[in-house]
């Protein structure tokens, strides 16, 4: 069903032969070098996590120390205090990642739904479509000082809407790419018994076609959310009232603002981090699928 | 670039030609433009449009005057002061090296933990799940921590340094002059090497069993498999994860802003950055030089793919060929 976009992991060799390389690198010292590898890779969270639990006071006594108790007086007032206003942005975060993702979806699933499917050929439909891809190329330094202007220019510099109209667009090459693949490889027969039914494009495709590209949608909309919710550079050049950043862009000023706090800038980059790890440790295969899949394509 | 796309336009084309002859209808315009038309909205609007304006926009001056925007055709002018910019070299070179240094490096060490991993049956999951999760994490976060990971008085690094008596070795390293580039450097490795090691691993995975199986038949030692077999059918994987890192680093954003911001003194300044300080954080509100900038670096980006593309084919069809 869904399509083989990135290898399957699961059928590796098991033959003798196999066997044999395997003990040779399932030495000890081989599986001590992977251990210290992720060790490496872990720390700076572990450390962070710690750091959040316990006083300014304690870690500039000493920086390593582990918590005297579990401490949630950190996250309470990161959560609450109306000083820090940390709900504010993360307020903003979700409605800009939610806008962004609601409208990518629409756009791109209508697009790679006309990309996709034979019913829908057209002239030209092939390189209108590599021009789509092309744009996938463009680093974001070559369009965002324009974009900036546009939204100057049309008030909605500060705005919510000024980073999902972007983000979007951003987003949407890469998500009508994976769009379109997937409604390729769909049958026609349930396309035509639509028809037959009665039914007219806009409700064949979302009423038939569409629930079957939930495997498409979910990788469009993990890889959109990652995205989104981490972005900087438009982030802190669309907004620029405090009140109206998002996560990035307020703890990127929190913690240079109060650069002395440890415990609550730690605190702050847990909570910010959160929602994406505990979607990654529930979803993590489909994860990493996704994202290899958006890249790939080249 | 061209073989990727047409791959990645061949499944369509392949389901148009399943469909010609089996019934040939009128093209349905009114479905077409109801599914293109809002993807074609923002393509043009926040795509197309930009780009062309930034092209546009590195020919003028744009100034304010009395509050109103004045905008000045100059020619050339900009890229002329390209030439002359200290800044924007210091930028250049360091990007370079990044671009040099950083794909290196992370093609590297990937590959071979992938291999490493790959012919080690236990935890696979477990290596591949944790290296990855540094990919997920914002640019700012890995930024802010790094930060305080190279602190010079109570990081991570100098107290681990003083720890082991190298206490020559703990410097200030987000201060002086020639290591803060080599700590970015680091740090977007850090970030970004699970992605490399992911897509490497897919690649090792699908190369045929089969063809191992022969060449262990006729005696080929695992060194030999490896060169000769397994690298050579792994090129094509290790030639996108190339040019993905690559121009990664050359776009990257996030960490640097967030780490030095592109200090001290520009020691560790990139295009990215120059451009976003030229175009606001210096209120010099002149949005034509640094479009000259980025149209600029964008030509040398492409020639830099095009280039590394061209130069990594010749070199794995060489070495099939040898083989």
């Amino acid at each position: 069903m869904y399509p083989s976009m990135t290898p399957n992991f699961t059928d590796r060799p098991v033959s003798g032969f196999w066997l044999r390389l395997t003990r040779l690198s399932q030495n000890a010292i081989v599986l001590l070098l992977l251990l210290a590898i992720t060790l490496l890779i872990i720390i700076p969270f572990i450390w962070m996590v710690i750091m959040s639990f316990r006083t300014t006071g304690e870690i500039l006594s000493n920086p390593y120390g582990l918590p005297t108790s579990l401490n949630f007086d950190n996250y309470a007032e990161l959560l609450f205090s109306p000083r820090i206003a940390f709900y504010r942005y993360f307020y903003n975060s979700v409605v800009v990642t939610v806008g962004s993702l609601f409208l990518t979806l629409a756009v791109s699933t209508l697009a790679g739904y006309a990309f996709g499917r034979s019913r829908y050929r057209f002239r030209f439909r092939t390189a209108v479509f590599s021009s789509l891809l092309l744009a996938m190329m463009l680093p974001p330094q070559i369009q965002y000082l324009p974009q900036f202007q546009m939204m100057t220019e049309y008030g909605l510099l500060n705005t919510h809407l000024s980073l999902i109209l972007l983000y979007t667009a951003s987003a949407l090459p890469v998500s009508t790419y994976l769009m379109a693949t997937f409604f390729a490889e769909l049958p026609d027969e349930l396309e035509d018994a639509a028809y037959i039914d009665g039914c007219g494009d806009l409700k064949t495709f979302y009423r038939v076609m569409l629930p079957l590209a939930r495997p498409a949608v979910s990788t469009v909309l993990l890889v959109n959310f990652l995205n989104f919710w981490n972005e900087l550079l438009l982030a802190v050049t669309m907004i620029t009232r405090p009140e109206m950043r998002t996560l990035p862009a307020a703890m990127m000023l929190f913690v240079g603002e109060n650069s002395s706090d440890y415990a609550m800038a730690s605190a702050s980059l847990v909570v910010a981090m959160l929602p994406v790890l505990i979607i990654y440790l529930a979803l993590s295969d489909r994860f990493i699928e996704g994202l290899t899949a958006g890249a790939l394509k080249g | 670039m061209s073989t990727n796309q047409a791959s990645a336009v061949r499944p369509l084309a392949r389901a148009s030609a399943s469909r010609i002859g089996t019934r040939r209808q009128r093209t349905p315009w009114g479905a077409i433009a109801l599914f293109l038309i809002p993807l074609l909205f923002f393509y043009v609007l926040f795509v197309v449009y930009p780009l062309i304006a930034t092209i546009w926009n590195s020919f003028h001056t744009i100034s304010y005057n009395m509050g109103q925007q004045v905008t000045t055709f100059v020619g050339l002018d900009n890229y002329a002061a390209l030439f002359t910019d200290r800044i924007f070299h210091t930028s250049m070179i360091n990007t370079i090296i990044w671009g040099v240094v950083g794909p290196i490096i992370e093609v590297v060490f990937a590959t071979s933990l992938a291999l490493l991993v790959y012919f080690k049956v236990p935890f696979y999951r477990f290596f591949r799940t944790a290296w990855f999760t540094p990919m997920l994490v914002s640019g700012v976060i890995v930024g802010l921590v790094f930060r305080w990971i190279f602190n010079n008085e109570w990081g991570l690094v100098n107290t681990a340094l003083r720890g082991i008596g190298l206490d020559a070795l703990a410097v200030n390293w987000l201060g002086r002059r020639d290591t803060p580039l080599w700590v970015v450097i680091f740090v977007h490795f850090w970030a970004t090497f699970g992605f490399s090691f992911v897509l490497i691993l897919a690649g090792l995975s699908s190369i045929s069993n089969d063809l191992i199986e022969a060449a262990r038949v006729d005696g080929a030692k695992l060194r030999q498999i490896i060169t000769s077999i397994i690298l050579p059918l792994l090129s094509p994987t290790l030639i996108t994860v190339t040019i993905l890192s690559f121009t990664g680093k050359m776009k990257a954003f996030n960490v640097v802003w967030v780490l030095t911001e592109g200090g001290p003194l520009h020691a560790s300044e990139t295009v990215a950055t120059y451009v976003q300080k030229r175009a606001f954080a210096w209120r010099t509100l002149d949005l034509g030089y640094p479009s000259a900038i980025a149209v600029f670096w964008f030509g040398v980006v492409l020639v830099g793919v095009i280039l590394l593309r061209y130069f990594l084919n010749r070199g794995s069809y060489q070495r099939e060929g040898g083989a």
